[in-house]
């Protein structure tokens, strides 16, 4: 069990005795949890894990119980009730979301639902995630579509845009003129639906063109 | 003349009927689309516009019909060169007001991830209950998007799928794709030239740059990742 507020991991752990678990290891944020990842010697059944930690965001931890073909199914708590957000989690393998204070109640059978190989992600919750992967696919579907039409050179110039370079600097990073880069970018531009460098490298951002650093 | 003494005398307009919704059935299984159009004819708000089990006869009937709230419930299971992943498609681009949603049995979260992709507004599960399939088309109809039934989980591996299939796209070229999804039908490279038009040196050139690309050393382990990014579809979705 992975919360900070006391109160959160004595709900957690009623929940867990209720459905007749033992809870083997309490962590109170980021780095105790780490630490006793890295020491356990049986594996965990299942993970309640708080999102609001004190040290940090528990997407982290999150991202760490699915890496190493360890999977421990685990149930996210979160204040954060966003689409994008539950994707996240569900994205990077947790079983079930329960959002703060309203579904605290429901950890127990939460818990028991995981335990029995299922997923307990809130209602309203997981509509939100359905949108947020709705919105996905259309990105994913629109950037692909962008992708068979930006040329080669096109992407460079997106690419030195999207670092903060001048017109002039970009022209000499590619042994173009000024005046060849102004047209790649004039062409950018009409296709990507923009009007300015910060649009466009915003889009093409969200259309996965362009990978930010 | 007449036209003013009608705007000035015509009574109140009674409040339009809400136009029913048109459900376009597509699935390789004559039975499946039996059951389905008892199911909606029963239904005030639904109608059945067409049912059609090949892809070809899918936008024939798409093009003939002029509603504007239009389902198109694609049944996964459609194979051959039309298949309900080009159905899809190919209805995305032709008609981008009508709702697409894919069905099936059991589809694995890449074949989910695909039709997404390509353009489905959603999936349901043949498996679902009667009347909650009735609501997922609803839904449908309104413009949400709709995944019904298959467990939570599978959601993050749909979206995990498709952050694959975009960064295939972001590697791959048009032509090397085109390649990879002729390849994975299990082709030698002188039919996937032939397929393609090429000469096999062409494809057996692309095919070196795509195992480089993806980072494979065989051709078979490229398809896999193809596969894992629903690129393509590997072996039966339903």
């Amino acid at each position: 069990m992975v919360a900070g507020h006391p109160v959160i991991r004595g709900i957690v752990r009623l929940a867990c005795e209720g459905a007749g678990l033992t809870v083997g290891v309490e962590a109170a944020g980021l780095a105790e949890a780490e630490a006793a990842l890295a020491s356990a010697d049986a594996p965990f059944t299942v993970c309640v894990l708080d999102l609001e930690l004190p040290d940090g965001d528990g997407l982290r931890l999150l991202g760490r119980l699915g890496e190493e073909g360890r999977t421990v199914p685990t149930l996210v708590l979160s204040e954060r009730r966003d689409g994008r957000t539950v994707l996240e989690v569900l994205r990077r393998g947790a079983a079930g979301y329960l959002s703060k204070p309203d579904g605290l109640r429901r950890v127990g059978w939460g818990v028991r639902r995981i335990l029995a190989g299922g997923a307990a992600v809130e209602p309203d919750l997981e509509r939100a995630a359905i949108e947020e992967l709705g919105r996905t696919a259309r990105q994913a579907r629109e950037g692909a579509r962008l992708q068979g039409r930006i040329t080669r050179r096109e992407r460079d110039v997106l690419a030195l845009m999207s670092e903060g370079l001048t017109m002039q600097q970009i022209g000499r990073r590619l042994q173009i003129s000024p005046r060849t880069v102004e047209t790649h970018v004039r062409k950018l531009y009409r296709k990507l639906g923009v009007r300015t460098r910060v649009q466009a490298v915003s889009r093409a951002a969200g259309l996965g063109l362009l990978e930010l650093r | 003349m007449a036209r003013r003494a009608a705007l000035v005398s015509a009574p109140a307009p009674a409040p339009a009927p809400r136009r029913r919704i048109g459900v376009v059935l597509v699935d390789a299984l004559p039975v499946v689309r039996a059951g389905l159009r008892l199911l909606i004819e029963d239904r005030p708000d639904l109608e059945v516009l067409a049912e059609v089990g090949d892809g070809e006869g899918a936008l024939d009937q798409l093009a003939r019909t002029r509603r504007s709230r239009v389902v198109v419930l694609v049944g996964l299971g459609l194979s051959g060169e039309r298949d309900a992943y080009w159905v899809i498609r190919t209805v995305r681009e032709r008609f981008p007001s009508h709702a697409i949603l894919a069905m099936g049995a059991n589809a694995e979260p890449a074949a989910i991830s695909r039709a997404l992709f390509l353009g489905a507004d959603g999936f349901v599960d043949k498996n679902l209950d009667p009347v909650e399939f009735l609501q997922a088309l609803r839904a449908a109809a309104r413009g949400e998007m709709v995944l019904a039934a298959p467990p939570s989980v599978a959601l993050g591996a749909v979206a995990r799928t498709l952050d694959r299939r975009r960064e295939l796209e972001v590697r791959l070229t048009e032509r090397e794709r085109e390649v990879l999804e002729v390849a994975a039908e299990g082709l030698t490279a002188r039919q996937i030239a032939d397929r393609l038009g090429v000469r096999e040196r062409t494809v057996t050139t692309h095919l070196a740059r795509i195992y480089g690309k993806l980072g494979v050393g065989n051709r078979l382990s490229a398809i896999r990742v193809a596969a894992r990014s629903g690129l393509v579809s590997v072996g039966a979705t339903e």
